[in-house]
């Protein structure tokens, strides 16, 4: 009976969970509509005059709300990331599965796992300390002068100070890594051995084999893991409070500064708390519900994925760590 | 372990010890160079942001490093993180007991108690998606239902509450797996003994599951330590030492100091905040280190089936073990 | 929230700006003369009695000077003498000084322990009104519309700083702007700083020519709103500011490529120090560090026309000259117009506590009293040496008068 109460626990927690953000959401999803998906200016009023009321729900005269921008920022800094992670993470772990001697791979599999567990708030310190400022100094200023054609002429444009857009696809990029490589690793492992074989006799190289017959024992498995590292840097926060640059409005370029709804979250709750209609923390809290929705429809997309495939191992739970 | 091939090979080729590739052609053998030399770039890829990281944490830190940081507390202009080392070390054994009992309990029920039907299925599938929400959506609705809602201000039992609700579904889910490993002969030994399926459960399946469920334990905590979203507008902040009281009474943790100080005017303020990052590498890597030991102890007095076995198997492992494999060293193996 | 951010204050003198820690003690009464805040020669002790006393005009209140408020503080200051526990929260910018002088305190009055934090004034107005702290920390005051038992009390003042980067100017130069200049500069129609309206007001500097970056703040701040309040006041057709909604801690700056947005004072510095070109408000407890990366500190119009840099005197001038402070103690002081105030400098805040006037009994309401009281002291809590590591100003007079009143709510 206990068990069956602890058991039900993380259903209450999620069910509680959308029911407060609705809650919570409702004034301000009635006041800004639609225009919350699609507007761009994302403008508190004035907290010092008069509130006034539209359409029943009080606010700041000049409010208004949209969230655009840190939807496209977290979009376009998670797209980066999973592009920058995905062919590194499984370079790695074929690496370690198929060449390296067992210790190493264990040293390597300790690697993946410390920078898994390392916190984001660290990683953001080393992105805003270390990290971009290299970027800045010795990486981007050489993109810059990448042939000026499609695709590469997203490179161009001014680097910044090392806060922005790229930056934190590629923070991002360094914290999802260890879900995609961990879950490669283990589906690579799984392979049967007599398929490797059947590709050695027949004079394959591993390369060979491993675009021919590998890739389709895992690839279901891999792509799961790929969403899943795409849900996790989706909702990612403080790392990208600190890289991101938090402006509220779409970069200008790759290099460019910018937000994403999570990293707006943390950094306007504070000052939102100051708007006497409390419309402001409202309009956090809807910004939290399209961000679950985002992140949810993302991760059951991923498990659903790897559950239909019949080889599929399972994806490590949860976007967290 | 693999069979030779029957043909002449010609030395070079890749590949595992033993394996004898095929005559190949210069074009052919230099795409195969190129491939193994792309998969080591990016095996140092991924190495590389461990060190920097880790290097660049301890070189910042070590470099205005005072050992009065672990003894004195923050004053707002220096001190030391004695409050929030603290701080972290209750939140740490409250989500232990909290997320550990509830885990527990949650992946028992799964595994052992409920019949499979769609209302395991429900549940199951709620705490994976729970595990994908975002922490700061957590941490948001935490602070509105809790600390403003409820009247609870900033305290030690919304930060709980929020931080476990985060991490239950990891417990859970290696519990589940590690019952889900105890072998059958255990159970039927068990009841062919006379004991009732409770007492077996509880003397005889539990017990051996104990490592897989201290594992996920241990990964859960190491996520706790980390986390920051969820805690800014639960737990607070507060210079001082945590109190007895559960309600009202704001605490420190490691994270704030990090995220928080590392701008702040005051030079020694900043050093904090670089000390407070290095501890939570150092209490990171320990409970990471941790869990292997857990995994390697129980491994090496349990041959049959521990936890690592499986997921080490060369053969493709049995579709329900195979989840196991990738999550009994934690979430995901990492 | 409001104002603001951070600031605090320097004594600059008038030639470079010299760190100072020294004592900025108390200023003088308010009135101009500079008042002053003692610079680094004048130490903290030394202070006391005989600058103040010769402090000049000071206007404020029917001539209020600082012994005549002290002993008001005094008759406040005595602690209940049972225990009492006091929790504060908020600001991030006042939570270094609260927590020294929470560590001072309980020094003093070990029945009376002061636990800090700072998680943002927002939050502090926020636990202050819901009873969760006694002393919620605010860079602004309260919006008119807040419930009327929360009170908004001046603790000390602040000021903000115009900081540049453009090579080829020394930092000893200190630009001259005006708000409207810089109103045109973030809307994008001034993007050169050779610019003929920049040159008009810097005859004799050689301005090279390079684009403008003007820097915001990316977080809710009351430096945006100090500032965005300061554009405001000095475009009196009416620039983009207003066209946006006024001023506020988050505004909608116009979209021009070159903007670049900061999170915090630190965020802007940093960003200033590595973007040649730049423009950016700051808070003053940053001045240390703008002078180390050779940042130049901008000579900036006041409401009287003269161009001030923030020095004691210039802050204490244009504080001083607010001499009818509303009681509520809600007021901006930015870009005083009062002749009083012509050598003043235009950015200048109150830092407040924020309280709300219903404690749950009457020891806690006088723990929060005496403490508040000691720490507007310009002999206890609000000496040089604590003001001075972050540039905060003692309170004049006038204002000391009007915190004192509302402290005598706080039941």
């Amino acid at each position: 009976m206990v068990t069956a109460v602890a058991a039900a626990v993380p259903l209450g927690a999620l069910l509680a969970a959308v029911a407060v953000l609705l809650v919570e959401a409702l004034p301000a999803i009635r006041y800004d509509g639609w225009h919350f998906l699609t507007g761009s200016a994302w403008r508190p009023g004035n907290y010092y005059g008069n509130p006034v009321r539209t359409g029943g729900v009080l606010h700041p005269v000049g409010a208004s709300y949209g969230a655009l921008p840190l939807i496209l920022g977290t979009l376009e800094s998670s797209v980066i990331a999973v592009i920058v992670a995905f062919p590194v993470a499984v370079g790695a772990a074929v690496l370690v599965v198929e060449k390296l001697p067992r210790r190493i791979a264990g040293a390597a599999g300790f690697c993946l796992e410390v920078l898994a567990g390392i916190p984001s708030v660290v990683f953001g310190l080393w992105g805003v300390l270390s990290f971009g400022p290299w970027l800045a100094r010795d990486v981007y200023p050489a993109l810059t002068h990448l042939p000026n054609v499609p695709p590469l002429d997203v490179f161009h444009g001014p680097v910044g100070a090392g806060e922005g857009l790229l930056t934190s696809g590629l923070v991002l990029a360094a914290m999802i890594v260890p879900i995609i490589a961990a879950t490669t690793r283990d589906l690579l492992r799984q392979v049967p051995e007599t398929t490797k074989e059947g590709a050695d006799a027949l004079g394959m190289t591993h390369a060979e084999a491993f675009r021919t017959v590998q890739v389709r024992w895992v690839r279901t498995g891999v792509l799961g893991a790929l969403v899943l590292g795409l849900g996790r840097a989706l909702g990612e926060t403080i790392a990208l409070a600190l890289v991101s640059g938090t402006v509220l409005s779409s970069a200008t370029s790759i290099y460019g500064t910018m937000t994403t709804v999570a990293a707006t979250i943390v950094s306007l709750l504070d000052s939102a708390q100051t708007d006497p209609t409390g419309l402001a923390v409202r309009a956090l809290a809807e910004a939290a519900l399209v961000l679950l929705v985002i992140t949810l429809g993302v991760n059951v997309g991923a498990r659903v994925l790897v559950r239909r495939s019949a080889r599929g191992a399972a994806l490590p739970i949860g976007a967290g760590f | 372990m693999r069979a030779p091939a029957a043909v002449p090979a010609v030395a070079g080729g890749s590949g595992a010890p033993g394996r004898a590739p095929l005559v190949i052609g210069r074009r052919r053998r230099a795409a195969d160079r190129l491939w193994w030399s792309l998969c080591a770039v990016a095996l140092a890829l991924v190495v590389a942001p461990v060190v920097w990281v880790i290097t660049g944490v301890v070189q910042r830190a070590v470099s205005g490093w005072s050992w009065s940081v672990l003894t004195t507390i923050s004053t707002g202009v220096g001190g030391g993180l004695a409050n929030a080392i603290v701080g972290t070390f209750v939140l740490l054994v409250g989500v232990g007991l909290l997320a550990g009992l509830v885990g527990l309990g949650c992946g028992v029920y799964l595994a052992e108690i409920a019949r499979p039907s769609w209302r395991t299925t429900v549940l199951r599938s709620a705490s994976e998606v729970l595990s994908g929400v975002p922490s700061i959506v957590l941490g948001y609705v935490g602070y509105e239902a809790l600390v403003v809602g409820l009247h609870w201000g900033f305290s030690l039992l919304a930060g709980l509450i929020v931080l476990s609700v985060l991490v239950v579904p990891y417990v859970a889910k290696s519990t589940e797996i590690a019952l889900g490993q105890v072998p059958l002969g255990y159970r039927e030994g068990g009841e062919a003994l006379g004991m009732t399926r409770s007492h077996v459960l509880r003397t005889v399946v539990l017990r051996s599951a104990v490592p897989g469920i201290a594992t996920g334990v241990i990964i859960a905590l190491a996520i706790s330590v980390g986390e920051t979203a969820p805690l800014l507008y639960t737990a607070g902040w507060t210079n001082s030492y945590p109190t007895a009281h559960l309600l009202h009474a704001p605490i420190g943790y490691l994270t704030y100091a990090t995220y928080t100080f590392y701008d702040d005017p005051y030079p020694a303020v900043r050093a904090l905040s670089y000390d407070a990052a290095l501890l939570l590498v150092l209490l990171v890597v320990g409970l990471i280190a941790s869990s292997r030991l857990v995994v390697h102890l129980s491994q090496r007095y349990s041959p049959e089936r521990s936890l690592g076995a499986g997921r080490r198997s060369p053969r493709p492992l049995p579709a329900g073990t195979a989840e196991a494999g990738v999550a009994a060293e934690g979430t995901g193996s990492l | 929230m409001q104002p603001a951010s951070n600031a605090t204050q320097k004594d600059t003198s008038p030639s470079a700006l010299r760190p100072r820690t020294s004592g900025l003690a108390r200023v003088g009464a308010a009135a101009l003369a500079g008042a002053l805040a003692l610079t680094g020669v004048t130490a903290a002790t030394a202070v006391a009695a005989p600058v103040r006393a010769s402090a000049v005009g000071t206007a404020a209140r029917g001539g209020l000077t600082y012994p005549a408020v002290e002993r008001q503080l005094s008759a406040v200051e005595t602690p209940p003498s049972s225990k009492v526990s006091l929790l504060e929260t908020g600001s991030t910018l006042l939570y270094p000084l609260i927590s020294v002088w929470a560590a001072a305190y309980g020094k003093i009055h070990p029945n009376i322990p002061v636990t800090t934090a700072g998680t943002g004034s927002g939050t502090g107005q926020s636990d202050a009104l819901s009873g969760t702290v006694q002393i919620g920390a605010s860079d602004a005051y309260l919006p008119p519309t807040d419930p009327k038992t929360l009170l908004n009390i001046p603790l000390d003042i602040s000021a903000q700083d115009i900081a540049y980067n453009i090579k080829g100017v020394p930092q000893t130069t200190h630009l001259k702007l005006t708000g409207a200049v810089l109103d045109e500069i973030y809307a994008g129609k001034i993007d050169n700083w050779s610019s003929s309206v920049i040159k008009g007001l810097n005859p004799g500097v050689h301005l090279p020519n390079e684009a403008i970056v003007p820097l915001h703040r990316s977080d809710g701040s009351g430096d945006t709103f100090l500032f965005s309040t300061y554009l405001d006041d000095q475009s009196p057709k009416g620039g983009w500011v207003a066209a946006q909604g006024g001023p506020g801690t988050q505004v909608q700056w116009p979209s021009i490529s070159s903007a670049l947005a900061e999170q915090g004072n630190q965020g802007m510095e940093t960003a200033c120090k590595s973007t040649p070109g730049c423009v950016a408000y700051i808070g003053v407890s940053f001045l240390n560090e703008s002078i180390k990366d050779h940042l130049g500190e901008a000579q900036i119009r006041n409401g009287d026309g003269q161009f001030e840099l923030p020095t004691h005197a210039a802050i204490a001038t244009e504080v001083a000259a607010y001499t009818t402070i509303p009681t509520n103690a809600a007021e901006s002081l930015i870009d005083s117009t009062s002749p009083s105030a012509k050598n003043g400098y235009p950015i200048v805040n109150f830092e407040y506590a924020i309280v709300n006037e219903k404690q749950p009994n009457a020891a806690t309401a006088q723990a929060v009293r005496a403490f508040l009281a000691w720490g507007m002291d310009p002999r206890f809590g609000s000496t040089g040496k604590h003001l001075g590591p972050v540039y905060f100003q003692a309170l004049s007079p006038a204002a000391i008068q009007v915190s004192l009143d509302l402290l005598g709510k706080v039941k």
